[in-house]
């Protein structure tokens, strides 16, 4: 299955974001590499996704899980080679793949050897390539990321006797970006990634690029002068390549990321994912709706990333203090489940292993504005292991079978990079690909039915969104339409079954016709359109004018 | 419509879209559209600070109005009122309103109130006064609270007053009440209360609706029926409670209001009320009540003169209320000149008793025995006024428990006149 040559085709896309490490070990290190993805590639092929997000795969001393990255034009040694990532890309393209791969340009692992260079003399060439200052109290209006470690954004560098930047940990120094010389080589780097054809970056931390004082350095109009400059040269050398921001802020803060369709293709939509799981518990669409509503308009050749759980905590930075707490007790009532300002466990166990709210939030990640991110394992409802440090309990191998090690790896199971889960419930005997592909009615088969239905038009990537406002605040509706197509999606938040009185008139004459079983259902008239739905179903209707 | 279908299918509607609740709010007006903005803005204000996370609505259920008053409630937004560091309203809040087929009274308004709050589920209720300018947004909390946080069944509101505020309260209701159904209730009869679902649901089960004595003062039933099924009961101070003027003609309605349904309620209660002995102090949130001690002007001489015309002129109807004893001395009560006039605890007692006996036997219109009770109070009232002129807020309470264990003391004569004449 060739690529399509449409350069908008990230509004079309169904991401799968997986780790090379957790995926599949070719080579019986207990460590998942290149190969190993490769050998899976038709498994992400048969679930319908059609691009593929790899996190960072650069060498690293992996202080944290690689995105502290010492060589940018390499590959960890333990997950293959160069040429073994060149294969990946040759054959996930063949597939009708894409690969999109991440990019850290706000810092870099302090083991790089530029900062090594750095940090040397402060006659140094490349003194300059970071922020360096003698006293710790330049930039004081800048917020800590990571509270729970970090006490300041100066560290104390005992080699230069100076006092060193880090919007992260202070193992990543940042790069001094009103350097001309690391914007020139972080290009360079964007270049040597391009040429070699992946097909996207999702760009790391990108407020953070420079700072300036009496500022909170984040978004700052320097920092997006840079990344223009970043999207400039991509359209010209590598049109129809794709740049994803990462950038944790609040709608509104993140709108000029896209510019005037000249910065970023995509960013993720960070406030909407934690108002889904809020609207759900709360059994109301008001946090959706709110959001949405206060989300700006974006040019037409943008498009927002959605996503319902990834490798970090699930991110609570971008709600209120009473949001916060409720989200808190609602979902992390152990405390060991928290982790900086979110929540650290995957989607099924954040659900209760209820596979009819996996259903509903699944649906509505493939039914709002915006290109879908699935996190490798959801699609199966892997667990967690709140038990492992930092991140890493949402990190864990792919449980493919029953097998030894899941059938991840051969190696010794005290070899493998991180334990499987083991628990009755998510333990791999109970939830692998190989048990879920016999049987009809499995995750899988769910996901990969709604994938097929989701691909199956372009109004769900591309289309408006006009949001119905039934009395009824436990339905969350809305109509998708692209053309003259219509699709009217209701979503029941509540975990009891109701009964929603929809105004459609604008939709009289229609017959709405359900996408997944493709029954008809009554023609739309004058009076309101009354539905009843389950304890969190939803449906997904094509309104056919015949 | 039919008695069985009293909600409209519009409500019913309304309600389906609102949903399961925690917490349920009704309030029932009637052309309140002065005060009822206020007192919205106070309710949503009440929720979104002190009960963020609940599922909560607000049932105006009103009686046809002209003024503007439904549209008035439903209109408010929870935006209007967002106040503090946290101010974002975590879920939808639901105001609807409904018109009671009935006319303009609150027996209708409670019972669709109750009704709501039994199809929605609702875990804590309170009712709310639509006509007080000083609600305040702290009035949800205080009323709910010990239903939410601490299973109390019914919470029923002490206020800051006037002293010679609530007088039929102070010297009947409560002393009244507290006497026959063994509680210190200082508030029997009162239009902000809190109860549980479950206390809602059992009374709105009961064959009370049809009463019409009972329905004019629904809410003192509630209270009599929270004490005789021994629910959980608890007092709540909201503070200070604006003044209503009152015309004197008002008397009569207030009465029918409040004396009525307690009459009225004795008889089926009488296994409860004849058993009880003593009476129990009640938890209470806050100060007991308070009282304010400015100066008011009393028309002294107005009172009197409704008092002695009342005795002179119902002499034939008191003949058949009252003993011969009591009506003899209430004659003599109306000759004592103006500075030297007392209607003493222990005969206002009697005559409350006397009162209660001859409306259970029905010895005439029970209409006309509440009606005829008017004069009798303006002369207790005016007796207590006088007496308590420059009491201070310890005299004024003195006076008022003394009347209370005057109540209790004096109940075996109640028992035994009730029994004498069934």
């Amino acid at each position: 299955m060739p690529l399509t040559q449409d350069v908008l085709w990230y509004k079309d896309a169904i991401i799968y974001q997986v780790h090379v490490r957790t995926f599949y070990d070719s080579s019986g290190d207990g460590i998942g590499d290149f190969q190993g993805l490769e050998q899976k590639l038709a498994y992400l092929q048969d679930l319908g996704i059609n691009a593929i997000w790899l996190m960072p795969f650069f060498p690293s001393p992996l202080r944290d899980d690689g995105y502290d990255i010492a060589d940018y034009n390499a590959v960890h040694s333990s997950y293959g080679t160069l040429e073994d990532f060149r294969k990946l890309l040759d054959s996930a393209h063949s597939r009708g793949i894409r690969v999109i791969i991440e990019m850290v340009l706000n810092h870099t692992s302090d083991q790089h050897p530029w900062f090594q260079e750095s940090r040397s003399s402060q006659d140094n060439p490349r003194r300059d390539w970071y922020v360096w200052s003698d006293t710790d109290h330049r930039y004081k209006g800048t917020r800590i990321i990571f509270l729970d470690t970090e006490k300041s954004n100066w560290a104390w560098d005992p080699i230069s006797k100076s006092y060193y930047w880090h919007r992260f940990f202070s193992h990543q120094p940042d790069l001094n970006y009103d350097n001309p010389a690391v914007r020139e080589q972080m290009w360079n780097v964007m270049k040597f990634w391009l040429e070699m054809g992946v097909d996207a970056f999702r760009l790391d931390a990108v407020p953070y690029l420079v700072e300036r004082e009496g500022t909170n350095c984040e978004n700052l109009p320097e920092t997006h002068a840079i990344l223009k400059d970043f999207r400039k040269r991509l359209d010209e050398q590598f049109p129809g390549r794709m740049l994803l921001a990462e950038a944790n802020q609040w709608p509104a803060d993140l709108r000029p990321y896209f510019g005037d369709g000249d910065e970023f293709h995509m960013a993720f939509h960070f406030p909407l994912m934690p108002r889904m799981f809020m609207g759900l518990k709360l059994e109301d669409r008001k946090p959706i709706t709110e959001i949405l509503q206060q989300t700006p308009e974006i040019p037409p050749t943008c498009q927002w990333s959605l996503f319902l759980r990834n490798h970090d905590e699930l991110t609570l930075e971008m709600v209120t203090d009473i949001e916060r707490d409720y989200m808190y007790d609602s979902y992390a009532e152990n405390k060991t489940m928290r982790l900086n300002l979110g929540i650290r466990r995957r989607l099924a166990p954040l659900l209760d292993n209820d596979r009819r709210r996996i259903e509903l939030m699944n649906g509505m990640l493939m039914s709002l504005p915006g290109t879908p991110i699935v996190y490798y394992g959801d699609e199966i409802g892997m667990g967690d292991n709140i038990n492992l440090g930092d991140r890493n309990g949402v990190r864990t191998p792919m449980q493919w079978s029953g097998g030894w090690n899941g059938g991840f790896s051969t190696a010794e199971p005290d070899r493998l990079y991180a334990p499987l889960i083991q628990n009755p419930v998510y333990g791999y005997p109970a939830v692998n690909v190989v048990s879920q592909v016999g049987s009809g009615h499995s995750l899988l088969h769910w996901m990969q039915s709604i994938i097929a239905v989701r691909s199956s038009t372009a109004v769900f990537g591309r289309g408006s969104i006009d949001f119905l406002h039934p009395a009824n605040h436990r339905i969350l509706a809305y109509v998708r339409r692209l053309g003259n197509e219509s699709v009217l999606v209701v979503n029941n938040l509540s975990g009891t079954a109701q009964a929603v009185e929809l105004d459609l008139r604008r939709y009289k004459g229609n017959i709405p016709i359900e996408m997944f079983g493709k029954n008809i259902f009554p023609r739309v008239g004058e009076l309101p359109y009354l539905l009843t739905l389950g304890p969190y179903q939803f449906f997904w209707f094509r309104l056919r004018r015949i | 419509m039919a008695e069985d279908t009293f909600l409209t299918d519009d409500f019913l509607r309304q309600l389906i879209n609102v949903g399961e609740v925690d917490i349920l709010v009704g309030l029932p007006t009637h052309n309140n559209a002065k005060t009822v903005g206020s007192i919205v803005k106070a309710i949503q204000s009440g929720i979104l600070r002190w009960f963020p996370r609940e599922r909560a609505v607000i049932i105006n259920a009103d009686g046809g109005s002209r003024d503007g008053t439904p549209e008035l409630v439903t209109s408010i937004s929870i935006d209007d009122v967002r106040r503090g560091p946290n101010p974002y309203a975590l879920r939808t809040l639901h105001s609807i309103s409904t018109k009671y087929a009935a006319s303009p009274a609150v027996p209708a308004a409670f019972r669709t109130i109750l009704a709501a709050a039994e199809l929605l589920q609702a875990k804590a209720c309170v009712v709310m006064s639509p006509e007080s300018s000083s609600t305040e947004d702290e009035w949800i909390s205080k009323l709910l609270r010990p239903i939410r946080n601490d299973g109390f069944d019914l919470v029923t509101p002490t206020y800051r007053r006037h002293k010679f505020e609530g007088v039929l309260i102070t010297n009947l209701l409560y002393p009244m009440t507290r006497a026959l159904y063994g509680l210190r209730l200082r508030e029997p009869y009162a239009q902000e209360f809190g109860f549980s679902g479950r206390l809602g649901g059992e009374f709105l089960s009961q064959n009370v609706w049809d009463d019409g004595a009972a329905g004019s003062g629904i809410e003192l039933r509630f209270t009599l029926a929270a004490i005789t099924a021994q629910h959980r009961i608890c007092q709540s101070f909201l503070g200070q409670k604006d003044h209503i003027e009152q015309r004197g003609s008002d008397l009569v309605p207030a009465l029918r209001q409040t004396v009525g349904p307690l009459f009225s309620a004795l008889a089926p209660d009488f296994p409860f009320w004849s058993t009880a002995v003593g009476s129990q102090p009640l938890l209470s949130i806050g100060p007991d009540h308070e009282l304010l001690l400015d100066l008011v002007r009393v028309n002294r001489k107005r009172l009197r003169e409704m008092f002695t015309t009342g005795v002179a002129e119902l002499a034939t109807v008191f003949q058949s209320i009252l003993s011969p004893d009591t009506l003899a001395e209430l004659q003599r009560v109306a000759l004592l000149g103006e500075n030297d006039f007392a209607y003493p605890a222990e005969l206002w007692v009697k005559t409350v008793y006397e009162f209660a006996a001859s409306y259970h036997k029905s010895v005439i219109s029970r209409d006309h025995i509440i009606q005829a009770l008017a004069p009798l109070f303006r002369g207790r009232a005016l007796a207590f006024l006088m007496e308590q002129r420059n009491g201070s807020e310890q005299d004024v309470e003195n006076c008022i428990e003394s009347l209370c264990l005057e109540f209790e003391r004096l109940k075996p004569y109640l028992l035994q006149m009730w029994k004498s004449r069934e």
